[in-house]
């Protein structure tokens, strides 16, 4: 078995594999920042609390050379080749991928996401779906996989409607870190107007678990690696013993092709580019792709060949279509007290009153029958190099700035709230091979032609300010109340979707290949031992952090190949 | 000539100040690095990288966008020595390994033992291929412009730089260094493309002196921490629950600084701005600048 990535889903189809005593090889393109990965002892980190450090590419893919490309569906039609080159939603190219700096949030989909489109029917100019499985089948995975993880929460506090659409049948392993006040005082207005907040299920420690330390709360959460490896992830919690059960992890070494027999109905396995830049190939009786959404789609192209023009199983044409990513929306608050919201594990609590679906005049204002939201990430701050980038973003300088910085003090008084809101599918949100730009090996890099559904529009719109609203009554000052119609007056509250590290769909998986790419167990339509166990299969994105999903897909479909 | 072979021999060859920095256990040589340049011990009172003329003028910029005493009551780009850090930067290939990833996983500042940071991770050849495109630019050579000419940082601090000497020279007859405070901050805003780039830049990396661990050179003496009243690094040891849970006591800072402290007003003023852009805080825009990864072209 080769698998192409060792960030969430390839790491755990390793685990599952190398344990059930198949051989397997897996090909990161990213460098080790872990040592002892694999080891007889314990993993340890070159993570750090360090700005600097994760703003410079420490552990990110390095956009001067691996750039992407970007457009929007209007510039695409006006046959403008790109408007953008560089950063373009990059997840962390390192053994463990994005988990590695992941705020470990891990909430499951609901029985909705999978059943969309006989549940609550088609929206107009999308490509609503339903899953070829449903919650019931991948529940056994999520289990096992939050066991891997370790994961902290508290399902006596979470709402009846949540439990109902995700049912759980145990418990958490560990109980929820102590609440970060901010989140606690959002919680609380959130209660006084109805709503259900709960501690945010997160596959962080709060207290030793599988010989990993408990979280100390650190604060330099989401966005660093964590120092401490309190946090689970794809490489302490499944390639480390992965490795340990005879898989091989060979990192810096990037795929560009699935090799084919001929007919070009049987992958044979996969050509690289290693660590010192020698072309090599490795032969494999099933390959599996897990390079994250992007490069996976990416891949497939690449691999385009005599029997397959358009790309690997791409008969559908559907490869590299329906490209999702979360909306998000915010609400701020400023406290008068020092609320130190950064401090913790990033977040500590969520709600799911804003999943929705939800009918009525919102969405027909739209011209759409429901709008749906998602989860929200409650009460998340900002550190000292950040907030001086803000005030530096918006122009300030000299005296202004480090006035500021003193003075208003950011990181000590202002907090938010998140809304991960759900991305329609659609044909023309898409990742293409851009057509000038190379990378530095030669290779064409992925282009990302997006624009947003108007039901993410109308979406943000209805809940931005229910966010805003929430703020206001937990932080009742004079500077919320202006950052409310600041926000109202020029973002509306909308963060869109560009920078979300949650990155889904491009090689859908369904019963039907005609519309599809994958078959309920990731495996292409037209090229069977070929499986794709990323966020690549999603059929639509939930209103959920994808994490979880993924890897309970991953294991889903390893087991499968195991059979 | 390999310029970089050369100065690397120069900190290993024991001329001036250097004989000392080898001697230093590795937490200090970052400092005793910076303090040769601080206290110009180089051969040529220069930095690795700039000129002495061009750390002069460096320093005065860095003056006007982080003042600090007596204008501004707080540490600024001068106290912690944001421009000598700068030229470290610039010149980070003069050392092995490259001074771009600071070590983990601790400091030694909030538990642990030792000074890891001070341990820089070394860059293997990829990494080091995009670092040197980000400083150097691509400089014509086909391995580097697989996506066309990148200009480094490198040329634009040494063409920010001339240009604003260009322009002082122009505005008031001598270098900018000399030039009033007022005149300094109005070359600053200049739109002329070559300085706004290199001040973007420049506001940048002196934000990473003043915010960032002392390790990468700024931050003298925690002198920036200090004055913001920031904890910095706090791993391994962490926050109790208590810290977690309950709001800290008022810091004072305002009433000790009634100068420097932003009046109601102009509180509400700086949130204006600030507001709009809350919704990218922590993320990456791809439409936004990048002020140290040089530009792509």
């Amino acid at each position: 078995m080769v698998i192409v990535g060792s960030g969430a889903g390839g790491s755990v189809a390793a685990w599952e594999l190398a344990r059930t005593g198949h051989p397997v090889l897996v090909l990161e393109k990213g460098r080790n920042l872990l040592p002892g990965l694999g080891g007889r002892g314990q993993v340890r980190t070159l993570f750090s609390n360090d700005e600097v450090k994760a703003g410079r590419f420490f552990e990110d893919q390095d956009p001067i050379l691996e750039p992407r490309t970007l457009r929007t569906v209007a510039e695409a039609r006006r046959g403008v080749g790109r408007s953008f080159v560089g950063d373009v939603n990059d997840l962390p190219t390192v053994v463990g991928g994005g988990t590695i700096h992941w705020d470990a949030k891990v909430p499951r989909f609901w029985r909705q996401d999978f059943k969309g489109r006989s549940l609550l029917g088609p929206i107009p100019d999308a490509n609503v779906a339903d899953w070829p499985l449903e919650y019931d089948e991948l529940e056994p995975f999520y289990d096992e996989v939050e066991d891997r993880l370790g994961v902290q929460g508290d399902r006596s506090r979470m709402p009846a409607t949540t439990l109902a659409q995700a049912p759980r049948r145990h418990d958490f392993a560990m109980a929820p870190n102590p609440p970060m006040y901010a989140g606690l005082r959002l919680s609380a207005a959130a209660e006084q107007l109805g709503y259900h907040p709960y501690p945010y299920p997160m596959a962080v420690n709060s207290r030793s678990l599988h010989g990993r330390p408990a979280c100390s709360s650190c604060g330099f959460c989401t966005g660093f690696g964590c120092p401490v490896n309190a946090r689970g992830g794809a490489a302490v919690s499944f390639l480390h013993d992965a490795i340990r059960a005879g898989a091989e992890l060979r990192p810096r070494c990037f795929v560009h092709r699935v090799d084919l027999a001929p007919g070009g109905r049987r992958a044979t396995g996969v050509s690289y580019i290693d660590e010192s830049g020698a072309h090599r190939s490795v032969r494999a009786d099933v390959v599996i792709l897990a390079a994250s959404a992007i490069e996976t789609a990416r891949l497939l192209m690449l691999s385009a060949g005599p029997h397959h023009q358009e790309g690997l199983g791409n008969g559908s044409g559907m490869v590299g279509r329906n490209l999702m990513f979360h909306y998000f929306s915010v609400g701020a608050g400023v406290f008068s007290e020092r609320a130190h919201s950064w401090r913790g594990p990033a977040t500590t609590f969520t709600l799911d009153d804003f999943v929705g679906p939800v009918s009525g005049a919102p969405a027909r204002s739209a011209g759409l029958p429901y709008l749906k939201g998602g989860c929200c990430e409650v009460g998340g701050g900002t550190l000292l190099l950040e907030e001086a980038s803000l005030y530096a973003g918006a122009g300030l300088r000299g005296a202004a700035l480090t006035g500021a910085l003193r003075g208003l003090a950011l990181r000590d008084h202002i907090t938010g709230i998140q809304l991960n809101a759900e991305d329609m599918p659609q044909s023309s949100n898409r990742v293409d091979l851009d057509p000038r730009i190379r990378d530095f090996r030669g290779f064409p890099v992925p282009r990302i032609t997006h624009t947003p559904h108007r039901f993410e529009l109308a979406a943000a719109s209805h809940f931005a300010p229910l966010l805003q609203e929430i703020c206001a009554v937990a932080a009742p000052t004079s500077e919320t109340q202006l950052i409310g119609a600041q926000m109202a007056g020029s973002t509306g509250g909308h963060a869109g979707p560009y920078a979300t590290a949650h990155i889904m769909g491009t090689a859908r998986m369904g019963d039907d290949a005609r519309t599809s790419v994958s078959d309920r167990f990731g495996r292409l339509h037209e090229v069977p031992n070929v499986v794709l166990a990323d966020a690549s299969v999603f059929v639509s994105s939930g209103g959920f952090n994808p994490t979880l999903t993924i890897m309970a897909l991953a294991l889903r479909a390893a087991r499968e190949i195991g059979r | 000539m390999d310029v970089r072979a050369n100065r690397r021999e120069f900190v290993a060859g024991g001329v001036g100040g250097a004989l000392a920095v080898l001697g230093l256990a590795e937490p200090a040589r970052v400092r005793a690095l910076i303090d040769e340049v601080a206290h110009g011990r180089l051969p040529d009172g220069g930095g690795r990288f700039l000129s002495a003329a061009e750390l002069d003028a460096l320093r005065a910029v860095t003056a006007r966008l982080l003042p600090g005493p007596p204008q501004d009551p707080g540490p600024g780009a001068l106290e912690v020595h944001a421009a000598e850090a700068i030229d470290l930067l610039l010149g980070a290939f003069e050392m092995r390994p490259a001074l771009i990833h600071a070590g983990g996983p601790f400091s030694g500042r909030a538990g642990g033992s030792g000074d890891d940071f001070a341990h820089f991770v070394a860059l293997d050849p990829q990494a080091e291929l995009g670092w040197r495109i980000r400083l150097e630019g691509s400089r014509g050579m086909p391995e580097r412009e697989f996506a066309g000419p990148v200009v480094g940082l490198q040329e634009i601090y040494r063409r920010g730089l001339a240009r604003l000497e260009e322009l002082a020279h122009a505005r008031i007859g001598h270098d900018f260094a000399r030039a009033g405070t007022a005149v300094q901050d109005e070359l600053l805003s200049s739109h002329d493309h070559v300085v706004s780039r290199f001040a973007t830049a420049a506001v940048a990396n002196c934000l990473e002196a003043l915010c960032g661990p002392p390790e990468y050179g700024g931050n003298h003496g925690l002198a920036g921490w200090r004055g913001l009243q920031w904890r910095g690094d706090t791993a391994p040891d962490g926050f109790t629950a208590a810290q977690v849970s309950e709001p800290d006591p008022p810091t004072g800072i305002v009433a000790e600084s009634p100068e420097a402290s932003l009046r109601a007003s102009s509180r509400l003023a700086v949130l204006a701005r600030v507001a709009p852009l809350l919704g990218r805080a922590g993320r990456r825009d791809p439409h936004a600048g990048a002020a140290t990864r040089g530009e792509q072209g």
